[in-house]
């Protein structure tokens, strides 16, 4: 099916396009494409949302949210689930991907490791704003040790 | 002294800080515009009802949660989407069937609203299109 694709291709390119006319790619520029990169992702995911969970208002706590996530977010968007999902019971949650389909087709074990955060800027956004749109207030961070697999930690704050 | 049921509905859409989204009235055919203050009251009668929305919500598994209060003749009815936002239905005359259709629909169609980028969510939703399509499906299922 062609769909996979042409996510991977969009980002790709939103990716690029962000970077290219950076002549001075300092630590200022870098960021704010970041930031750009993370909020485009935040308003996705606030629309799915809303969009995603079909009558599925069994969210009594944050394992199953962060459950759907894992599931039914990660199916639809990158038509595979989550790896592994860890909690320490506390509100920080460490989900780890083995094979980060926009990371793919990069390269596989340590080469262009610094280059990964780009092209994961977006996913955080996408976790940020489905789960606030779910109601929680969260922090995502990433961290890539070998491509293609990657960690993305979230930590929900208590209101 | 008997009061006769006015058949009317009132419909309003509250966001997460209890502020109002959307709101409409819908009248049965031939019925004259009712005075101003009763407008007002439905806004209390709606307000009022949230705690016990709120309350129902933990209690059940449902999105949809029927009859949540009664304030003399008017029934509240309430339905709750997964981002918390609350639908609330006031209405003295019991139809859950068409009520339940009626909110699952406007759902549907907020669900299209919410997806669009250069919506605030919870802000006022002000479009002539979906004020049009909300008195459409509430024609169709409330005052047949």
């Amino acid at each position: 099916m062609a769909d996979k694709v042409l996510f991977e291709f969009l980002h790709t390119e939103m990716v690029a396009e962000l970077w290219a006319p950076h002549p001075d790619p300092g630590p200022g520029g870098q960021k704010r494409s970041l930031s750009i990169l993370e909020s485009i992702g935040f308003r996705v995911g606030q629309a799915l949302g809303e969009r995603l969970p079909q009558e599925t208002l069994g969210f009594r706590e944050e394992l199953d949210v962060l459950k759907f996530l894992c599931k039914d977010l990660w199916v639809a968007v990158f038509h595979k689930q989550m790896d592994s999902l860890r909690t320490n019971h506390q509100g920080t949650y460490v989900l780890q991907d083995n094979s980060f389909p926009l990371l793919v087709p990069m390269a596989s074990g340590l080469q262009y490791v610094e280059e990964a955060p780009k092209f994961l800027a977006f996913t955080c956004g996408l976790l940020c704003g489905t789960l606030s749109t779910l109601g929680f207030q969260s922090l995502v961070t990433t961290s890539v040790t070998s491509l293609p697999a990657c960690k993305f930690q979230v930590v929900i704050r208590k209101p | 002294m008997l009061k006769t049921k006015s058949g009317s509905f009132y419909f309003v859409i509250l966001g997460h800080h209890d502020n109002p989204a959307f709101e409409v009235e819908f009248l049965p055919a031939g019925k004259a515009e009712p005075k101003d203050d009763y407008h007002h009251l439905n806004q209390f009668i709606a307000h009022a009802a949230l705690d016990l929305v709120d309350e129902n919500l933990w209690l059940s598994n449902n999105i949809y949660l029927k009859i949540v209060d009664k304030f003399n003749e008017w029934f509240v009815s309430a339905f709750v989407t997964v981002s918390h936002l609350r639908f609330i239905m006031l209405y003295d005359i019991r139809q859950e069937d068409g009520i339940k259709n009626f909110f699952t629909d406007v759902y549907d169609l907020y669900i299209k609203f919410a997806v669009n980028p250069f919506y605030e969510p919870n802000s006022p939703l002000q479009s002539s299109a979906f004020d049009r399509k909300v008195r459409f499906l509430g024609k169709k299922h409330l005052l047949s």
